[in-house]
């Protein structure tokens, strides 16, 4: 079962209908995971892919003392350690919510790679995609304000999860905690509750319950200095 | 290690209340009080800013001063440099 995974590569490249049946014939034993549980956890030399069907996850490092940093957060049709084709896990990546995840075997992953230079080159995009999230968040921690920095992950999650077609009503399920934003914005949780107090009281979204309602798209677009282009998607949220 | 506690304003967006806390004269703390803006650790003291030594990546809050002054006490002895300006030839 690859679930959204066709539509996750055609985010990124031109796929024939011989590459969708390629990657739809996928086999993939599921499994599921509550909010909380390791996927793949740091250490781990996987033999399978980890294909996010449903829910959310979040990749991470964890000091000894238990301070963690998050690095990213995925969304359905990701494979959550892709880098495990080829390297040993330097870091976890976590369910953030109940997530079903499918296993594909890396021969088979190595298969349709092969046979299929437009799939392996989407694919390859959507790595060189994360790493421009990962140096946009840099550039967020270590020049941009609590404000812009949490205004900035809201956009960034509603952008990527309406072009997955996960947004209704500028709606969205995000289940994360302030502990999940400080730790992944390198903020306190006071800091953080601060600024979605401001975010809130400024009228440009609410978050409750595990629920991202934006009510100002361009406001919160400017409090977060968002700039979706390093995302690579074919069009922005209007 | 005596510590003085001076009662300050902070514009932090929520009641203000706080207090710089000096140790031997230096400015080594800011701390200030959650509103109930913050559900669970409302009234709690929030170390808003540590110099030197109490500069964390992962600032705690305390349920009262006591504790505050406290743990700032463990910590400022813990991490006590060989000499603490104004000591008598501390090692």
């Amino acid at each position: 079962m690859v679930g959204r995974f066709v539509e996750t590569l055609e985010l990124y490249g031109r796929l024939s209908d011989a590459d969708r049946e390629a990657v739809a014939a996928l086999p993939g034993a599921v499994r599921r995971f509550e909010a909380g549980e390791d996927i793949v956890s740091e250490g781990d030399a996987p033999s399978q892919c980890r294909l996010l069907l449903s829910g959310l996850a979040f990749r991470h490092k964890t000091l000894r003392d238990g301070r963690r940093q998050i690095m990213s957060f995925h969304v359905p049709g990701e494979i959550c350690d892709l880098e495990g084709l080829l390297l040993a896990m330097d870091h976890s990546v976590t369910a953030l919510s109940r997530a079903d995840v499918s296993f594909i075997p890396h021969a088979a992953m190595e298969a349709l790679l092969d046979g299929h230079p437009q799939v392996a080159k989407a694919l390859w995009r959507t790595e060189l995609v994360e790493n421009a999230v990962a140096r946009e968040w840099m550039v967020g921690m270590g020049r941009r304000s609590a404000y812009a920095r949490i205004a900035h992950l809201f956009c960034e999650m509603y952008a990527r999860l309406r072009a997955i077609g996960l947004v209704e009503g500028a709606r969205c399920w995000f289940p994360i905690t302030q502990t999940h934003l400080s730790d992944a914005l390198g903020l306190s949780v006071v800091h953080t509750n601060r600024v979605l107090q401001a975010l809130r009281g400024e009228g440009l979204l609410s978050f409750r319950g595990g629920m991202l309602t934006v009510h100002d798209w361009q406001g919160l677009k400017a409090a977060g200095e968002f700039d979706a282009s390093y995302l690579h998607l074919k069009a922005d949220p209007v | 290690m005596n510590l003085i506690l001076q009662p300050v304003m902070v514009d932090t967006g929520e009641e203000g209340e706080a207090c710089l806390v000096f140790a031997e004269g230096w400015l080594v703390a800011v701390l200030v009080r959650l509103s109930d803006n913050h559900a669970g650790a409302e009234g709690f003291w929030f170390l808003e800013k540590g110099f030197g030594r109490l500069d964390c990546p992962d600032p705690p809050s305390f349920s009262d001063l006591e504790c505050a002054q406290q743990w700032i006490r463990e910590h400022l002895e813990i991490h006590r440099p060989p000499r603490w300006p104004g000591d008598q030839g501390h090692t």
